[in-house]
């Protein structure tokens, strides 16, 4: 890298880094501990001092492009390790925060999402959503059973409403596709536009940079080097490979295992429901009932060790976004749970009530995916994939 | 004084095991001295033994027991004196009888031509301790007749007057010499200053309107402003002071000194005395010479220098890269006189800096050199003064670039909070270019943090140049001393004024004036406040010293001074020339004039006397001279093969200690040496060296401290003139018909102890091969 760098520094990212739980990147004093410290980082430009040292000079361009932030699985034993109490895990975090925003369209709401102060906008909209469509399932649904024939509207057999506490006799089925599947479908598109940018300045960063030797990027090599990397990502290699991260691996991986399995079940039952007629709730011996229930059960553990840890972790800084998805997580999970015992136990006031906040919360967690924490799920992967392509050590 | 003597052998520590004690016992009956021994003299029994003898008038002792560096609080006898013979370090813990065994079977012992060379060096050893009693003498105090206790501070600034508010504390009258007409000096001048106290992170006023006001409040301290010193002539504890307002011309203006390039004729041949001093008396006509005191004079007792420094000057030609000469590339001096004024603008157009980079280093082929005078404080400067552009803009950014960010002790938690600015960027860098763009100035930097070229854009750029002491182009303190009016220039201070860094800090080569301050070094108001109140007690101490008529420092205590026999000088002014401390001053007929309360008692003067008339009670030509030919010299008519005879003569504030160190570890060197220990090489007079070598010893060293750029000699120059006085002896070694190398000199550190041993063996090795001095039996 021989031209020359114009510097400017930008102070907005500064101070926004700082409020995003990188509030120590101004104590580093480049001694590159992190880096030796770091178990995953390249020997070809290692991390994180570099990111370090352009963070603390505000240069937004260095960074947010980069693939190495998301290279960082945050164990913290950098933050630990720093002489000086610098946390460079936590900055790259914070960073990553900064970068899901950069990525994310449209931008006021990427805001919104790491703003604590608009959560409860955030939550009124599907509040509203959901009440609305409970008005209608509930005072409605006959009006509809008639207007699109008992069959169709309520996926039983007989065309009548499925007896007893069922959550489609709350709000429908259809309602709740109806909200969830269009979301989806903008959540993909998101991704996809946030991805294509990300991926070209990865590329540009690390020719720029000299973490790789190809010049011009091939999106067939690419892909397979996306699937090679799946297994590590499965199996939680690099993860586990921080020292300080093996409790946090088990919990991590719970919780991606438990999200997996209720996607599966999620697909089932969508097939069930709507090709087969097989109106939920389903009974409890039905083998879909049990990967539901397993995954529930491991999902909260697995939040509740998350949050633990993270608890116990003093000298890892916690921020209103890692609460907040930490929390969002635990609330999907627990609600879902509560929604079959109540059903079980007869409650149906509870039940609904429980299968209503379910829904808030199911709305929180995908409608805010890609401005969230959680769109490291998409980053991260396409990162790691982006390592394996270029080939650096 | 009727002297009694009185030897008294130690036989404990192992002295006893290794050594005949009857035959030391037999070589103190040659002189008929009374002799008793005791296996622990140290102990209540032994002190006793020679306290009872000292009560029916013993005055005059040899205690040969341990080294004189051990005990001496014990064996103090008032109104006696005493040597201590070195038996236990300096014979038997560094000679062990494995490689100089002793007579052992009964054919040994009685076998009269056995060479017992550990046994011969402790005899020797006893010898030269008589000698030497019988030749020294109990000093009396030098008492001055007038007396000053006052204290004279040059400079008005932070640290000159938190070094009279010290000294004033202390109970002392204190005058504040000030060339401005207001106190305050620079740090009046600026905008905020470092911290001084915990936690040390954040920038203050300044502190130097408290001292203002305290200074203007205490009784004990009177304040001349817009004065300056014309002369400080006279002796601690008895300066004639003279002062006057600034660029005025007085009768008393200090005389000058003979500059380098005044001393050589055309041809670069070296003046003598005589022709220099023609110079001196033309440079200096209608000043009033050195030897008349201002009768209008005000008396003192000591100085404390703290005049301060003064912002380096812009080299032009050698910063031309970093755009000297553009109006917004300034320094840090001009940039804090400007954000004591107001907001910091772009001189070029006064519109607010906002992008301000501040340059630590020239940076220029690679060199990673500050720029000249620059240190910890200019690094510290830079980091206050970023704080400043931030506390004027908000969206202001600050960069530093830095080959080095010296922050130290617990100025790091100034540098970390200083850091934690979001709109201060620190890189180590070089700066290559500045240049001027249509709005403003871009500096590239190279080998940063951030890459191998960047470029930043800015309003204003400020060098950093540094604090150049006040006494470099002018003596400030004007010593109306033969020698100069200033420090002497030994070339390793650049202008600042230091005897000693590490050892000896507020001392300079005068005795008498404390530097304190910038002027000693560049150093922040936290740590001249600190330096105030030291060089303020060594000023105390040198009063004290002078009042009761004993050294101040290094020699603190010392009730010797020289004492000349002027009967005999030859007016050769090497005395005056030679001494560190500008003791001296010499009439018109070149009489030296001592000045005792300025000398340090190192005996540089002794050493330099071609005539030999100088010395002290304790301390002589004669004195180490009778211990040099008290030692047996044997020859081929004692033994077949006799052994050699070298002389050590080994200086001891370094070395002799470094040698004992050697003893307690039982390292040895050979026991044919015999070694007198010197006040420093300064000292020795080449006398000693030849009679040593007429009469027989093989060989002679000279073991001193270190000289040049660390020199660690207590006296600044001892061993290095000492090298200059043995170089000179070649030619009469020559004459002699012996080799130059039989005369050699080494320079050890104090904790050098494994070393000083193996050069001592390598020497003897040498002579050695030489062979026999030719001399011998004559």
């Amino acid at each position: 890298m021989t031209q020359k760098y114009m510097v400017e520094p930008d102070l907005g990212f500064i101070n926004e880094v700082i409020g995003l739980g990188g509030d120590t990147l101004k104590k580093c004093f480049q001694c590159a501990t992190c880096s030796v410290a770091c178990p995953i980082s390249p020997e070809n430009k290692p991390f994180p001092r570099k990111e370090m040292v352009a963070a603390s000079w505000g240069l937004k361009d260095k960074l947010v492009g980069s693939a190495d932030i998301w290279l960082c699985h945050q164990c913290g034993d950098c933050s630990t390790l720093c002489p000086r109490g610098a946390a460079p895990g936590d900055v790259l975090g914070a960073i990553r925060s900064y970068a899901i925003t950069e990525y994310a369209q449209p931008k006021v709401v990427a805001k919104m999402v790491n703003d604590r102060s608009k959560f409860g906008l955030l939550t009124a909209v599907p509040a509203a959503i959901f009440a609305f469509f409970a008005f209608l399932t509930v005072f409605g649904h006959e009006f509809f059973a008639r207007l699109f024939g008992g069959e169709f509207w309520y996926h039983t057999h007989d065309g009548l409403p499925v007896p007893g506490i069922a959550a489609s006799n709350f709000i429908s089925s259809w309602f709740v596709d109806i909200v969830f599947v269009p979301l989806a479908l903008a959540v993909v598109v998101v991704f996809g536009l946030g991805l294509k940018r990300f991926i070209a300045d990865m590329h540009a960063n690390a020719v720029l940079e000299g973490k790789t030797e190809k010049a011009d990027f091939n999106w067939k090599e690419y892909g397979q080097a996306l699937w090679k990397v799946l297994p590590t990502i499965g199996k939680h290699k690099k993860f586990s490979e921080c020292g300080e991260n093996r409790e946090r691996a088990t919990a991590h991986m719970m919780v991606l295992f438990s999200f997996i399995g209720l996607a599966v079940v999620t697909g089932l039952v969508f097939v069930g429901v709507y090709f087969l007629h097989q109106a939920t709730p389903y009974s409890q011996l039905n083998p879909i009932k049990w990967v539901a229930n397993v995954s529930g059960v491991a999902l909260i553990i697995g939040v509740f060790l998350m949050m633990k840890n993270r608890l116990a972790r003093k000298d890892q800084k916690s921020a209103y976004k890692d609460w907040y998805i930490l929390g969002v997580i635990m609330v999907v999970a627990v609600t879902g749970m509560l929604t079959q015992m109540f059903r079980l136990g007869g409650v149906a006031f509870l039940s609904y009530l429980s299968y209503y906040i379910h829904l808030i919360a199911i709305f929180h967690l995908f409608a805010y995916l890609p401005f969230s924490k959680m769109a490291h799920l998409v980053y991260r992967t396409a990162a790691m994939g982006y390592q394996e392509y270029s080939g650096r050590k | 004084m009727q002297k009694k003597y009185g030897v008294y052998i130690c036989t404990g520590c192992g002295i006893g095991e290794v050594l005949n004690i009857e035959k030391l016992e037999s070589v103190v009956a040659e002189k008929r001295f009374a002799c008793k021994t005791h296996a622990c003299l140290c102990g209540q029994e032994g002190l006793d033994l020679i306290k009872a003898d000292v009560a029916e008038g013993t005055n005059a002792l040899a205690i040969a027991a341990c080294s004189r560096r051990v005990n001496f609080d014990i064996f103090k006898f008032d109104g006696c004196v005493v040597d201590r013979v070195n038996l236990r370090e300096g014979v038997v813990w560094s000679h062990s009888r494995d490689v100089f065994p002793g007579p052992v079977t009964e054919d040994e012992k009685a076998d009269e031509y056995f060479v017992d060379r550990i046994q011969q060096m402790a005899d020797d050893y006893i010898r030269m301790g008589m000698a030497r009693i019988e030749k020294i003498a109990i000093p009396a105090p030098y008492k001055l007749e007038n007396f000053s206790k006052k204290i004279l501070v040059i400079g008005g600034g932070v640290t000159g007057m938190s070094a009279a508010l010290d000294a004033a504390a202390a109970g002392y009258e204190v005058t504040i010499v000030e060339k401005e007409e207001t106190l305050g000096g620079y740090a009046a001048k600026m905008r905020k200053q470092m911290p001084v106290v915990m936690p040390f992170e954040s920038l203050i006023p300044p502190v130097v309107n408290d001292k203002i006001k305290a200074v203007e409040a205490s009784s004990k301290i009177e304040v001349k402003t817009g004065t300056v010193v014309a002369r400080i002539a006279g002796q601690p504890g008895d300066f004639t002071v003279t002062f006057k307002k600034p660029g005025e011309k007085i009768e008393f203006d200090v005389p000058l000194a003979v500059p380098e390039e005044q001393r050589v004729d055309a041809n670069g041949k070296a003046l003598d005395v005589d022709q220099i001093r023609v110079i001196y008396n033309q440079i200096n006509e209608g000043r009033a010479d050195v030897l008349t005191f201002d009768p209008n004079g005000v008396k003192y007792g000591a100085v404390i220098l703290a005049a301060g420094w003064k912002p380096a000057e812009v080299n032009a030609e050698a910063w031309a890269h970093l755009g000297v000469g553009h109006a917004d590339v300034i320094t840090n001096h001009q940039f804090e006189m400007m954000a004591k004024e107001g907001k910091v603008v772009r001189p070029s157009d006064g519109r607010p800096a906002k992008n301000v980079v501040f340059v630590q280093s020239p940076g220029k082929d690679g060199d990673d050199a500050d720029f000249d005078y620059c240190g910890s404080v200019t690094s510290m400067v830079a980091l206050k003064q970023a704080k400043y552009v931030r506390e004027d803009y908000a969206d202001g950014k600050a960069y530093v670039i830095y080959q080095h960010m010296r922050t130290p002790g617990l100025q790091e938690n100034f540098y970390k909070s200083m850091q934690q600015d979001p709109g201060v960027f620190l890189t180590k860098g070089e700066v290559t270019a500045v240049e001027p763009t249509a709005d403003g100035l871009v500096v590239t930097a190279g080998s940063t943090l951030l890459g191998d070229e960047i470029q930043i854009r800015a309003d204003l750029v400020v060098l950093a140049t540094g604090m150049v002491p006040a006494t470099k182009e002018d003596p400030v303190v004007n010593l109306a001393y033969r020698q100069g009016p200033g420090f002497r220039d030994i070339k390793t201070f650049d202008g600042y004024a230091d005897s000693n860094f590490i050892c000896f800090p507020y001392e300079t080569q005068r005795t008498g004036v404390y530097a304190a301050g910038a002027v000693r070094r560049s150093q922040t108001i936290e740590e001249s406040m600190e330096d105030a109140a030291g060089a303020a007690l060594k000023a105390i101490q040198c009063v004290e010293s002078a009042n009761r008529g004993v050294a101040v420092h290094p020699r603190s205590g010392d009730m010797t001074f020289p004492d000349f026999f002027f009967q005999r000088c030859t007016q050769c002014k090497r005395c005056t020339e030679e001494c560190p401390f500008g003791a001296l001053d010499d009439d018109e007929r070149g009489t030296p004039k001592p000045n005792p309360t300025r000398c340090r008692r190192c005996g540089t003067c002794m050493g330099a006397c071609p005539e030999r008339i100088i010395g002290f009670a304790d301390y002589s030509i004669d004195s180490v001279g009778s211990m040099v030919k008290s030692i047996w010299v044997p020859s081929d008519m004692d033994f077949t093969e006799p052994p050699m005879r070298i002389l050590g003569l080994v200086c001891e504030n370094d070395a002799y200690p470094a040698l004992d160190m050697a003893a307690m570890n039982r390292i040895s060197y050979h026991a044919d040496v015999r070694i007198i220990p010197v006040r420093c090489l300064g000292s020795v007079n080449v006398i000693w060296i030849k009679d040593a070598l007429s009469q027989g010893m093989d060989g002679v060293f000279m073991m001193g401290c270190k000289h040049g750029d660390d020199y660690q000699c207590h006296f600044v120059k001892g061993s290095e003139l000492m090298d200059v006085r043995s170089s000179k002896m070649g030619d009469t070694l020559v004459s002699l018909g012996l080799e130059n190398e039989r005369v050699a000199q080494f320079e050890v550190a104090i904790d050098e102890f494994d070393k000083a041993p193996e050069l001592i063996n390598k020497f003897v090795a040498r002579i050695e091969e030489l062979g026999p001095n030719p001399f011998k039996g004559f």
